[in-house]
C-alpha cells in the first residue's frame, strides 16, 4: 500500500507533522517515509516532497484529531511525534488513517498493524518521559535558579515542564536538554520553551555542595548490605542515566563504587539530532 | 554533631522499615507552595539492594527507650544516639525536594522519653513544613504505639499516609520480642486510624451534597483531609515460627477490617545476638517474595487468602508462584478462549497480569487474537499458552494437561541477581527456625 518512491520531509516540530498528514489526506497519497528534515535518510530513486509547515492545516488536523478520537488520543500523537525513532512520523501518519474511521478507541486495538508500532513509540516516549520525572537532579546556582540537564532518547522535555513548572513554580528554573538542544524555562508557574545550541551551567550556589553531599550519604546509608542487588537497580534505573544522577555520578565515573558496577560509559549520543520541539502547539 | 553525621546514623536505623511509597493521593499544585502528589507515586532513586528510593525515610530519633529484640536501636544496644531538630529536618526536606530528590518525608522515630513526647516533636515538625513552608509534597508518619489519640487526631491532620507497625504476626511473638508493645497498643491506633479516615469521608460527602435552598456555606479554604492516603502497616518474616497461612490470613483480615491500603513484609535480618531470635547469616528473602507474590494477587487479582493457600500446607511454595501453583492445582477452570472470557478469568492465568487483561480486553475489539497478537500484547506467552485456546485451538501443544507435567514447565527459581545474598541461594531451612525459639 505504501508508495516506495515517496517520501515527505517536514521540520521536525509537531506543526510540521501535522501539516504532512494533511498534505497525505489532502492529496491522497501513502508516502514510506514521513520524516524530520534533519534525520531524513533518503531512499534510492526517492521522490521528496518538502511539507511546508502550516499553522492552520497543522490546527485542522488537530481539531479532527480530538473531535473523531478524543483528546487522549491527540495526546499520543503529541507524544509520538517527540520520538527520535526514524519512523515515528509514518506511524504517526498511519495510525491517524486509521483512528479516523474507527475512533476514540483505536489506540487500544494494539493487535492492529497500523496501531502496533504507533503504540509502541508511544509507549517509549512516554517511558522516557518518566525516567526523567524520575531521575531529573536540580542544582542550585548563585542566583537561585535551578538548573538541570539532562539527556533523552526523545525530545521528552516539552511533556516535563507542565509537570515541574506545577510542581516548583515557587523556584525559578531551567531543563536544558542536550541532546535535542532544547531548553525549558520556567517563571513563576509559567514556561517557554527555548531552542539553545549551547547552554553553560552557571557557578552553584554556596550551599549546594552541602545538599548535594547530605544527599549521597543518605543514598550510601539507606541500602541494605545483605540484599545487595545491582542488577535490580540497574533493570530500574538503567546505567545510561546514571552521569546525571547526583548520587551515582562518581559512581559511574569510575570513582569509588563497588568493583561490579566499572564498567565502560554506554556510548553516548552525541547531539547531531536536531530538536523536534519547541513548537506553537506545544507550548503551554 | 552536624546534620551530614546525623543524617547517616538515622538513615542507616530507618532502613529496615520496608515501605517507602508515596501513593495514595492526588494532589494539584498550587500557586505560591512548593509540591504536589501523584497517586501511583514517583521512585526517585533505588538504593544499591534494588529497593526504591521516594521519600526521604529517616528516624527522628533513634534514642529509644524501648527494648524491642530484633531492633538495633533498641535500649540495651550500645550505638550512638542522636536526634534532628524539626527545623533542621524539615529545611533538608525541602532542600531535598527542590532538586528532586524526593517526593516528601518518610518520618519514623524511636522512643525519646514517652511516646506522646516522641509524636510532639513529629508533629512540630511536619507542622513546620505544612504550615510554615506550605509543604504539598507527600509525608508518611510513623505513629508509635502508646501514644494519646489527641496526638494521632492532630498528626493525621498533618501526613498522607500514617502507618502503625504490626512488626510480628502474633500478640504471643510480640509478647516474647516486645516487651513494651503489647497487641492493643497496635491495634487501637490502627482502629483510630481507621474511624478518622472514615469519619473524614463522610463529612465531606455530606458537604458536597446540595440539600437545601438556602447558600452553600463552604469553608473559604478547603480543611486538610485526615491520612487521605490511608493506613499501612509491616510485618517481620522469620523471626519468629509464624506460617505463612497465618501471615496471609492476618494480612487479608487487616486489608478487610482495617482498610489497610499496603501490609509490607519484611525479611528478617539479624542486627543483634539474642537467644530469642534465630541467629546466622540467613535471610529469608525468597519466602518473603513469594508472601509479596501472594499479597499483590489478593489486591490486584482478586483472590482470596483462602484460594491461595491452605492449613494443611502452611508455606507457600518456593519452586513456583502462587498463581501458577493455584492454576495447576485448578485445572478444571482451563483452558479458556482467550477471545472471549471475561476479564476476572483472563486475570487468573499465569502470565496474564492486569496489563496484559486490559490490553487482550481492549485489542480484541478489532482483532482475533492468535500467538503473534498476544506476544505483541506483552503477554507471557510461553507461561500463558498452557492455559488459553486461540480461535478455539489450543495453545500448549507437546505438554500433558496435567499437574506434574505443567508443574515442570511452570516452575521457575526467583530471579535474584548474580550478585548478593541471593546469588548463591541461602535458604533459611524453615525448620531451623524453631531452634532458636525453644
Amino acid at each position: 500500500m505504501d508508495d516506495l518512491e515517496l517520501a515527505y520531509v517536514h521540520d521536525g516540530s509537531l506543526e510540521g507533522l501535522l501539516t504532512a498528514v494533511f498534505l497525505a489526506f489532502e492529496r491522497k497519497e501513502y508516502p514510506s517515509d514521513v520524516s524530520a528534515s534533519c534525520r531524513f535518510m533518503p531512499r534510492l530513486g526517492q521522490r521528496i516532497v518538502e511539507v511546508e509547515t502550516n499553522m492552520e492545516r497543522a490546527w485542522r488536523v488537530r481539531a479532527g484529531i480530538i473531535r473523531v478520537c478524543g483528546m487522549e488520543t491527540y495526546q499520543c500523537v503529541v507524544a509520538a511525534s517527540l520520538s527520535d525513532e526514524p519512523d515515528a512520523g509514518s506511524s504517526v501518519l498511519s495510525f491517524v488513517r486509521y483512528a479516523m474511521k474507527r475512533g476514540p478507541r483505536a489506540r487500544f486495538d494494539k493487535a492492529a498493524p497500523d496501531v502496533e508500532r504507533f503504540a509502541e513509540i508511544v509507549r517509549s516516549v512516554r517511558n522516557e518521559h518518566h525516567y526523567w520525572v524520575q531521575f531529573m537532579r536540580f542544582s542550585k546556582t548563585r542566583d537561585g535558579v535551578y538548573v538541570a540537564v539532562c539527556n533523552p532518547k526523545a525530545s521528552v522535555v516539552p511533556l516535563l515542564m507542565g509537570w515541574f513548572s506545577a510542581r516548583f513554580n515557587t523556584q525559578p528554573f531551567i531543563v536544558f536538554d542536550e541532546v535535542h538542544h532544547v531548553a525549558g524555562v520556567s517563571h513563576n508557574g509559567e514556561w517557554q520553551l527555548v531552542r539553545s545550541p549551547d547552554f553553560v551551567v552557571p557557578p552553584a550556589a554556596v550551599d549546594d555542595a552541602f545538599y548535594e553531599q547530605a544527599w549521597k550519604t543518605f543514598y550510601d546509608s539507606v541500602a541494605i548490605d545483605a540484599r545487595y542487588n545491582p542488577e535490580l537497580r540497574r533493570s530500574f534505573m538503567p546505567k545510561r542515566l546514571w552521569k546525571n544522577i547526583v548520587e551515582l555520578s562518581d559512581v559511574s565515573l569510575g570513582g569509588p563504587g563497588i568493583k561490579e558496577e566499572r564498567r565502560p560509559l554506554p556510548k553516548q549520543r552525541n547531539g547531531a539530532l536536531k530538536g523536534s520541539a519547541a513548537g506553537g502547539l506545544l507550548d503551554q | 554533631m552536624d546534620t551530614t553525621a546525623k543524617l547517616a546514623l538515622l538513615a542507616d536505623a530507618a532502613k529496615y522499615d520496608v515501605a517507602c511509597t508515596s501513593s495514595g493521593i492526588d494532589r494539584d499544585a498550587r500557586m505560591g507552595a512548593l509540591g504536589n502528589a501523584t497517586a501511583a507515586g514517583i521512585c526517585h532513586s533505588f538504593s544499591a539492594d534494588g529497593r526504591c528510593i521516594t521519600l526521604l525515610k529517616v528516624l527522628f530519633t533513634n534514642v529509644c527507650v524501648f527494648d524491642c529484640a530484633y531492633c538495633a536501636s533498641r535500649c540495651s544496644n550500645d550505638v550512638p544516639r542522636t536526634s534532628f531538630r524539626p527545623r533542621e529536618l524539615a529545611d533538608l526536606t525541602m532542600e531535598f525536594y527542590r532538586r528532586n530528590y524526593i517526593e516528601g518525608l518518610f518520618l519514623s522515630s524511636g522512643v525519646l522519653k514517652s511516646p506522646d513526647y516522641t509524636t510532639e516533636r513529629i508533629i512540630e515538625c511536619l507542622r513546620i513544613l505544612r504550615e510554615e513552608y506550605g509543604f504539598r509534597g507527600y509525608i508518611h508518619a510513623k505513629a508509635v504505639p502508646g501514644t494519646s489519640s489527641d496526638l494521632l487526631a492532630a498528626l493525621g491532620l498533618l501526613a498522607d499516609r500514617i502507618s502503625v507497625n504490626m512488626e510480628l504476626p502474633s500478640s504471643e511473638s510480640l509478647a516474647l520480642l516486645c516487651p513494651n508493645k503489647t497487641r492493643d497498643s497496635i491495634v487501637a491506633p490502627m482502629r483510630q486510624i481507621r474511624e478518622g479516615i472514615a469519619e473524614d469521608r463522610d463529612t465531606r460527602a455530606l458537604m458536597r451534597r446540595d440539600a437545601c435552598y438556602m447558600a452553600q456555606r463552604r469553608p473559604a479554604r478547603k480543611t486538610r483531609a485526615f491520612a487521605p492516603a490511608g493506613q499501612s502497616t509491616q510485618m517481620i518474616i522469620g523471626a519468629t515460627p509464624e506460617t505463612d497461612f497465618q501471615i496471609l490470613n492476618l494480612s487479608s483480615s487487616l486489608y478487610k477490617t482495617m482498610h489497610m491500603k499496603r501490609v509490607f513484609f519484611s525479611a528478617y535480618l539479624s542486627v543483634n545476638e539474642d537467644g530469642r531470635l534465630p541467629q546466622g547469616n540467613a535471610v529469608q528473602l525468597d519466602r518473603e517474595h513469594r508472601l509479596y507474590q501472594a499479597d499483590w494477587l489478593m489486591r490486584f487479582y482478586k483472590f482470596d487468602a483462602a484460594e491461595l493457600i491452605d492449613e494443611g500446607q502452611p508455606f507457600l511454595a518456593t519452586d513456583i508462584d502462587p498463581k501458577a501453583n493455584w492454576a495447576i492445582n485448578h485445572l478444571d477452570r482451563f483452558p479458556i478462549e482467550v477471545n472471549t472470557a471475561p476479564y476476572e478469568e483472563l486475570l487468573r492465568v499465569p502470565g496474564i497480569g492486569v496489563r496484559g487483561a486490559k490490553a487482550i480486553v481492549g485489542a480484541r475489539r478489532a482483532t482475533a487474537l492468535g500467538e503473534a497478537e498476544l506476544r505483541k500484547l506483552g503477554v507471557a506467552y510461553k507461561r500463558a499458552r498452557f492455559f488459553i485456546t486461540c480461535r478455539g485451538r489450543y495453545q500448549g501443544h507437546g505438554t500433558r494437561f496435567d499437574k506434574e507435567s505443567l508443574h515442570a514447565q511452570l516452575a521457575a527459581p526467583i530471579q535474584a541477581g548474580s550478585h548478593g545474598r541471593r546469588s548463591g541461594k541461602v535458604l533459611a531451612g524453615q525448620m531451623s527456625l524453631f531452634d532458636g525459639i525453644g
